[in-house]
C-alpha cells in the first residue's frame, strides 16, 4: 500500500501534535526548527540573558514533548502557545533570579548582562525594572489579547496576519492589540518609583 | 472627532508594535502630527514597546519587529553557530533556524523527560507508538486525577489500564516473558473468550487494590518488555503463526493487534475525559486499517456477497473486495480510515458509522454489521 506523506514546508499543528503524542522524536526536532527561534527570542527579550533563553527554550520544548496533551489544537496555534509558554517561563525565571539575588544579599551583582556602552546605570536599572513590570503584566493579560500581542510583537505579524491566524475580524485584532497595549501604557503612566518598587515587591 | 480620527486611533497600538500595513503609515503619521491626543497615546505605547524590547539604547528607534520577518528574522545568539558535525541532521523542511547544536541539546533534555517510542520493526512500530500515546494521555491524569471515570464496559480508567496488562499477557507468554500478577486461576479447557474474560477480571481485581500509578508502572514495564523482545525487531522471528485470543496469525500481526487495542482504549479514555485523542500517524494508522480489513475478511469468509470496500481519507485510499471471489461485486462501501478502525473495534453501531454505500444495501449492511460485531478486543 502506498501512503503519501505530506512533506510541505510548514508542518501543520495537528500533524505535528499527532506525531508528538505518539512519541515521534523527529516531530520535536521539526517543532524546534519551526519555532525554536521565536521561543528563544521571546525568552531573550524578557531575561536578557542568552544562557537563560536557552534554559527557557529547553524547558518549553521539554514540556511540549513530555506533555503533548497540554497543547490543545482546538484552542489556538502551536506558534502562539509556545510563544506564550516561553514568555511565562521567562518571567518566572527573572522572578526566581530576583529571589535568589535577594536571598544571597548579593545586590552588588548585576542581575542582567548589560551591554556597554549604555545609559547611566541608574537609568538602566529603572528601565529594566519597568520592562519587567510590563512583561509581568503582559503575562497576565487575558488570553485573546495575549495571543494577539504575541503574534504581532514577538512573531512579527501584521494585524491582518494576526486576524487570519486567530480566525477573527481585522477590527477585532486591532482592538485586542489596542486594549493590551493601553493596559501596559497605563502601568507606565503610574509614578515610575511606585511601579518599580511594586515590581520588586511582586518579585519577592 | 473626525472619521479619520476613529479609523486611525485603532491603528496606533498596531503601529507601536510594528504590525501595521506599510500603506497605512502615511495616513497614520499625518494624523499623529495633527492630533495631540493620539500623539500622546502613541508616545506612551511606543515607550511601552521600547521597554518590552529590553534594549535601553533603543529609545526613539522604530519598533524593531516591523522590519524583521517572522521567527526566522531574529534568533538567539547561538543560533548562528553551526556545528558541521551535526549538519547532516538538520531538518530538510526548515533550514534557516534549525542549526542542530541547540536542537540536539533540546532533544537530549526533552528525551530525559519522556523517552521516544522505541525503534522497532515496522510491524511493531504501531504498538510502540500506541504505547507512547497512551502514556502521554495518562500523564495528564497525574496521581490524583479522575482515575475512576467510567470508560467502557464497567471499567474505569484504572481498570482499562489493568485490562491492557491482561490483554498483553497472551503475546508476552508466547514470547517467553513472565505472566502478570496474580497467577491465573482460570482452569484449562475453557473457551478462549470465557478464559480471557475471567483473566481480565482477575487482573483488574488485583490492580484495583493497587494505586493507578502502580498499575501504570506495571503496564509500562510489560509493554517495554514486549517491545524489547527480539521478535519486535527481527521479522524472521516474528513470522511464525500463533493462535492468541482466538486468532491465528503471525506474531508480527499480533503486535499490530496489540497496537489496535491499545489505541482503541486510549481513544476510549480520551472520550471519557473529554480530550480528543488524535489517530496514530498515517503510516501506522494504515497498518491498523490493513489489519482490520484482514480480520473482517476472515470473519466474513468466502461465501458472503462480495462487497468492494474503499477506505479513503487521511493518508490515502485503498480498495479491497471482501467476501466471495466467484460472484460480481454486489455493493460498494466507502469508509474513513479512523471510522473504519473504530467500527472494527466495536466503537460504532453499524447504523451510525459515516459511510458511502452504493449497490445492494443488504450486502453493504451485512458487512457493517459483521464488522461491528467482531468483539475481538
Amino acid at each position: 500500500m502506498v501512503v503519501p506523506v505530506d512533506l510541505s514546508n510548514a508542518p501543520s499543528d495537528a500533524e505535528l501534535h499527532r506525531r508528538l503524542v505518539y512519541g515521534d522524536e523527529s516531530a520535536l526536532a521539526e517543532a524546534y526548527g519551526a519555532y525554536g527561534g521565536l521561543v528563544r527570542r521571546v525568552a531573550l527579550r524578557v531575561t536578557r540573558s542568552p544562557g537563560a533563553a536557552e534554559e527557557v527554550a529547553q524547558e518549553v520544548f521539554a514540556q511540549l514533548w513530555a506533555r503533548p496533551y497540554a497543547f490543545d489544537t482546538g484552542r489556538g496555534t502551536l506558534r502562539t502557545w509556545l510563544s506564550m509558554l516561553a514568555h511565562r517561563r521567562a518571567v518566572d525565571w527573572v522572578r526566581s533570579e530576583e529571589r535568589h539575588r535577594k536571598a544571597a544579599h548579593a545586590d552588588e551583582d548585576a542581575l542582567y548582562a548589560i551591554p556597554a556602552p549604555g545609559p547611566a546605570p541608574d537609568e538602566v536599572v529603572v528601565d529594566m525594572e519597568r520592562a519587567f513590570l510590563l512583561h509581568s503584566a503582559l503575562a497576565e493579560l487575558p488570553l485573546p489579547q495575549r495571543q494577539a500581542v504575541h503574534l504581532a510583537y514577538f512573531a512579527g505579524r501584521t494585524y491582518r496576519e494576526v486576524a487570519t491566524e486567530l480566525g477573527i475580524p481585522e477590527g477585532t485584532a486591532k482592538t485586542r492589540l489596542r486594549t493590551a497595549l493601553r493596559r501596559l501604557a497605563e502601568l507606565l503612566a503610574e509614578p515610575p518609583d511606585a511601579s518599580a518598587s511594586e515590581s520588586v515587591e511582586r518579585g519577592a | 472627532m473626525s472619521v479619520d480620527h476613529e479609523g486611525v486611533r485603532d491603528l496606533i497600538a498596531a503601529w507601536a508594535l510594528g504590525a501595521t500595513l506599510p500603506a497605512e503609515e502615511p495616513r497614520l503619521l499625518s494624523h499623529l502630527a495633527e492630533c495631540e491626543r493620539c500623539a500622546g497615546e502613541a508616545e506612551q505605547m511606543r515607550e511601552a514597546v521600547r521597554l518590552l524590547d529590553g534594549d535601553p539604547r533603543a529609545a526613539g528607534a522604530g519598533p524593531e519587529e516591523g522590519a524583521a520577518g517572522p521567527e526566522e528574522g531574529a534568533a538567539g545568539p547561538e543560533e548562528g553557530i553551526a556545528d558541521p558535525a551535526e549538519g547532516a541532521h538538520s531538518m530538510p523542511t526548515d533550514p534557516a533556524p534549525a542549526t542542530p547544536g541547540p536542537t540536539t541539546r533540546i532533544l537530549t533534555a526533552a528525551l530525559r523527560a519522556r523517552p521516544a517510542a522505541p525503534r522497532v520493526a515496522p510491524y511493531a512500530a504501531p504498538y510502540a507508538a500506541a504505547v507512547a500515546g497512551l502514556q502521554a494521555l495518562l500523564r495528564e491524569l497525574g496521581e490524583s486525577g479522575p482515575w475512576s471515570t467510567p470508560v467502557v464496559h464497567d471499567w474505569d480508567i484504572h481498570a482499562t489500564v489493568a485490562h491492557l496488562v491482561a490483554a498483553d499477557e497472551p503475546l508476552a507468554l508466547h514470547l517467553g516473558l513472565p505472566p502478570c500478577e496474580p497467577r491465573s486461576a482460570v482452569p484449562g479447557g475453557v473457551a478462549w473468550r470465557d478464559a480471557w474474560a475471567a483473566r481480565t477480571a482477575e487482573v483488574i481485581a488485583r490492580e484495583h487494590r493497587r494505586t493507578p500509578e502502580d498499575t501504570v508502572a506495571t503496564w509500562q514495564e510489560r509493554t517495554a518488555r514486549l517491545l524489547a523482545a527480539p521478535e519486535a525487531r527481527d521479522p524472521e522471528l516474528a513470522a511464525p503463526a500463533a493462535t492468541l485470543l482466538g486468532i491465528r496469525m503471525p506474531v508480527a500481526e499480533h503486535y499490530l493487534v496489540r497496537a489496535f487495542e491499545a489505541w482503541v482504549h486510549t481513544d476510549d479514555i480520551g472520550r471519557a475525559l473529554g480530550r480528543a485523542v488524535p489517530p496514530p500517524p498515517d503510516p501506522q494508522l494504515w497498518q491498523l486499517v490493513t489489519l482490520a480489513v484482514r480480520i473482517l475478511d476472515l470473519a466474513l469468509g468466502t461465501t458472503a456477497p462480495p462487497v468492494l470496500l474503499t477506505v479513503s481519507g487521511a493518508g490515502g485510499e485503498t480498495e479491497w473486495v471482501l467476501g466471495s471471489e466467484a460472484d460480481p461485486v454486489a455493493a460498494e462501501l466507502v469508509l474513513d480510515p479512523v471510522d473504519f478502525c473504530l467500527l472494527i473495534g466495536g466503537r460504532y453501531a453499524p447504523a451510525d458509522v459515516p459511510r458511502g454505500l452504493a449497490g445492494d444495501p443488504d450486502a453493504g449492511r451485512g458487512v457493517l454489521e459483521r464488522a461491528a460485531s467482531l468483539a475481538w478486543l
